[in-house]
């Protein structure tokens, strides 16, 4: 190339890369900046958290500013101001999750910063007890709160330690999501199936279990307490019976004398009118 | 004054000894006739996972076999002025254990309507009416405390079988727990083995009456009517309306059971609104069932008493309006404690009616007429009772306020117990004229009769209107 144009180009190039580069700068002082709260990790110290917000430059007039929960707004959040406020109270495992303040404008974009109150899961329901019959399916949940959210393990107690499900029977299920997961076994089995049951929820603060007990009950089962009532009501009904044919002799002569005493009596008292009663 | 019957006693009952053990056995079959629908709600839950159904369809197996309970009245009168208490009692229990046996093998709704509901429920009013039919033969100076102590089987067994229920509910799943309870409605059968008939010297009044009625010329077109008429009479006596006393009665007891039910059915609901929590609220109806069990006894031991015994009509209009008096008072209660107090005084005036309701029957018609006044008696029952909770629910719905529920109920119980109070009044009065008249009457037959008149008979008909009746005093008098 010839040295004069070379210059030319490299200059060129040069020129536009800097270009470039004042060009960002300039859109980047028009971008809006957010300094928002450090993201934290329950519990803490206090009685209260707050999460702030401070819109620190922007370049179009700034209309409102609302905070959302796990992609959802929160009720009664929006305000004017430029540096915005959200308390939590008190926060336990249902505080935990991904906060963001939105700050809106007339004629860009909204621009938003996310604080990420994470915890350890606490499990909030669970089935303590299912009692159901063989051969029936039975279902065990487990329901937590915190963030992020948890992985989720079924484990059963068997000889003193919790082991992994064997499912070489092919009747157990686990679905889980988020926050909630559910152990389904169909076509109960009397002998394999009862037992304790625990769900583990682990993510990368803490973990936490429950226990719930599965009781299987036998077709068969109520027979023999039916078979026992029934025993017992016919020697009762036997016994009614025959103490009342043994006293059945003294019972009629007891019978008669009352008829006998009115007879009586009427004759005492109606000699004055005579009747014809039996 | 206690109004005489109008028919003589044929016999001089037990009122006593064996008598004790058909209270017994009374006892029984009433327990399982009054709890059995109120206890099966317990299943209510698993049935419906298990069968697919509403909350709704499923508690119409309760109103279905109340039902069946009440309308089948008149048919067990009538069975049992036929056959006796004993084998209706037995037949009963045998329906009720077979309704439960084979319900626990269903499949569809439909099919536990007709076992449990119908099937049930027809065991179930055999056993009541048979059961309280026998108490008016084996009683009649010691009949309050008898009733008392029979009636007390609704409360006892509704506190057993309740948590017992819960019992069989979790280890034997709802089929296995229906299986075993038909097992154990069985012991009706038991009860019935105790209830020995009376050895009546003769044919019993039923049989009168097919004779008179048979008796009517059959002519061309009306003997199917005539023969429709006598089917009826033999069921259903409407000669009753006649009888002023039964009409005041039946008023007054309609009136009770409309408003009777639904505070019981709310009670718990009426409770959380007022910010009690689930287990104390639910507590709170087995505190009123608790002190029923011991105020029904209690009530008949002082209907018993030479001071209540002649105006029991007006024991039982007091306990009305005790009962409704209590209702109306509940709107103002806001605190836990207080509905406490609300439920035992509940309890009490619950108790009161109910260990007096039939008392007062049996004491208005006699033991004669008692089996077929009963069945009527039931047979009406039947509308206010299940018209009177749905009643009350829709007022809930309609203004979203428990008070008006209780003003309602408490306000119709109470009219109900003054009109009892002042109609009872007049009947007394009313009564007590005919009686002077009949006095009167025999008076002057006695003048004309050569024998030395003793005079008994008026101080002996002064007598009556004070102190107890005594069958050898009515036997003398027609």
């Amino acid at each position: 190339m010839i040295p004069g144009k070379r210059r030319a180009a490299v200059m060129s190039f040069s020129a536009a890369i800097f270009g470039a580069l004042l060009l960002q700068s300039v859109s980047s002082q028009n971008e809006p900046s957010i300094t928002a709260s450090e993201h934290t990790t329950l519990p803490v110290e206090g009685d209260m958290y707050m999460l702030q917000c401070n819109l620190t430059s922007y370049q179009n007039i700034h209309q409102e500013s609302y905070w959302t929960k796990n992609g959802e707004e929160i009720p009664e959040t929006r305000s004017p101001n430029r540096n915005t406020e959200y308390k939590l109270h008190k926060p336990r495992g249902d505080d935990a999750g991904v906060y963001m303040c939105v700050f809106t404008f007339d004629l860009s974009p909204s621009a938003n910063a996310t604080i990420e109150v994470k915890s350890a899961p606490e499990i909030t329901g669970h089935k303590r007890s299912e009692n159901r019959n063989e051969g029936q399916r039975a279902l065990l949940y487990c329901k937590s709160v915190g963030y992020p959210h948890p992985a989720w393990t079924w484990r059963k107690f068997d000889n003193g330690i919790y082991r992994e499900i064997d499912n070489s029977t092919g009747r157990f299920f686990v679905s889980s999501k988020d926050n909630y997961t559910e152990l389904h076994i169909i076509d109960l089995d009397i002998g394999l199936d009862p037992g304790e049951y625990s769900c583990n929820a682990t993510n990368m603060i803490g973990s936490r279990e429950e226990k719930s007990v599965l009781r299987v009950r036998s077709h068969l089962a109520p027979l023999w307490p039916l078979l026992g009532v029934l025993a017992e009501i016919i020697i009762l009904i036997v016994i009614i019976v025959v103490y009342e044919k043994r006293k059945k002799p003294e019972d009629l002569q007891d019978g008669e004398s009352p008829v006998k005493t009115n007879s009586t009596n009427n004759h005492k008292d109606k000699n004055l009118r005579q009747r014809n009663t039996n | 004054m206690s109004p005489a019957p109008a028919d003589p006693l044929e016999y001089k009952p037990l009122d006593g000894g064996w008598g004790w053990m058909v209270v017994i056995g009374a006892h029984i079959s009433i327990g399982f006739a009054y709890a059995t629908p109120k206890v099966l709600s317990i299943f209510f839950n698993e049935i419906q996972q298990d069968l697919g159904s509403s909350f709704s369809e499923i508690a119409l197996i309760s109103s279905i076999m109340l039902a069946a309970m009440y309308a089948g009245g008149p048919v067990s009168s009538a069975m049992v002025n036929r056959f006796g208490s004993r084998p209706i009692v037995m037949l009963g229990g045998l329906l009720c254990g077979v309704s439960m046996i084979t319900a626990s093998f269903g499949t569809s709704i439909i099919y536990l309507y007709f076992c449990i509901g119908v099937i049930g429920g027809c065991g179930l009013s055999l056993n009541l009416n048979a059961s309280l039919i026998i108490i008016s033969k084996y009683f009649l100076k010691r009949r309050p405390l008898a009733n008392g102590l029979a009636m007390a089987g609704s409360p006892v067994f509704l506190c057993v079988l309740a948590p017992f229920n819960q019992y069989l509910l979790v280890n034997f799943g709802w089929r296995g727990s229906l299986l075993i309870l038909g097992g154990l409605m069985l012991h009706c059968c038991v009860a019935g083995a105790l209830m020995r008939p009376v050895p009546l010297p003769c044919k019993p009044p039923s049989y009168a009456l097919e004779k008179t009625v048979e008796e009517q010329p059959n002519s061309g077109n009306t003997k199917l009517k005539k023969r429709f008429v006598k089917n009826a009479k033999k069921f259903l006596d409407f000669s009753l309306f006649k009888d002023r006393g039964f009409v005041i009665y039946l008023i007054g007891s309609i009136m009770f059971i409309f408003g009777a039910y639904a505070p019981i059915v709310f009670l718990s609901a009426y409770a959380k609104s007022q910010g009690v929590e689930e287990y104390s609220a639910a507590y709170l109806l087995s505190i009123m069932g608790f002190v029923d069990m011991f105020v029904r006894p209690g009530t008949g031991l002082i209907a018993n008493s030479k001071l209540v015994r002649p105006r029991i009509q007006y024991f039982f209009s007091f306990a009305l309006v005790f009962n409704g008096t209590c209702h109306l008072l509940c709107p103002l209660i806001k605190s836990y404690a207080f509905l406490v107090v609300y439920a035992v005084f509940f309890g009490i005036g619950f108790g009161m009616v109910f260990a007096l309701i039939f008392e007062c029957l049996m004491d208005l018609m006699g033991s004669q007429r008692f089996p077929r006044a009963v069945g009527l008696v039931t047979i009406i029952e039947c509308f206010p009772m299940l018209l009177g909770p749905p009643a009350a629910g829709l007022l809930v719905d309609v203004y979203h306020d428990y008070k008006y529920l209780f003003l309602m109920c408490g306000s119709v119980i109470l009219t109900g117990g003054l009109f009892l109070f002042v109609m009872n009044i007049y009947n007394y009065h009313m009564l007590d004229k005919e009686r002077q008249k009949q006095v009167r009457a025999s008076e002057v037959e006695m003048k004309l009769t050569p024998q030395a008149g003793t005079g008994q008979t008026e101080p002996e008909a002064k007598e009556r209107n004070v102190a107890l009746r005594d069958p050898e005093n009515t036997e003398t008098t027609d």
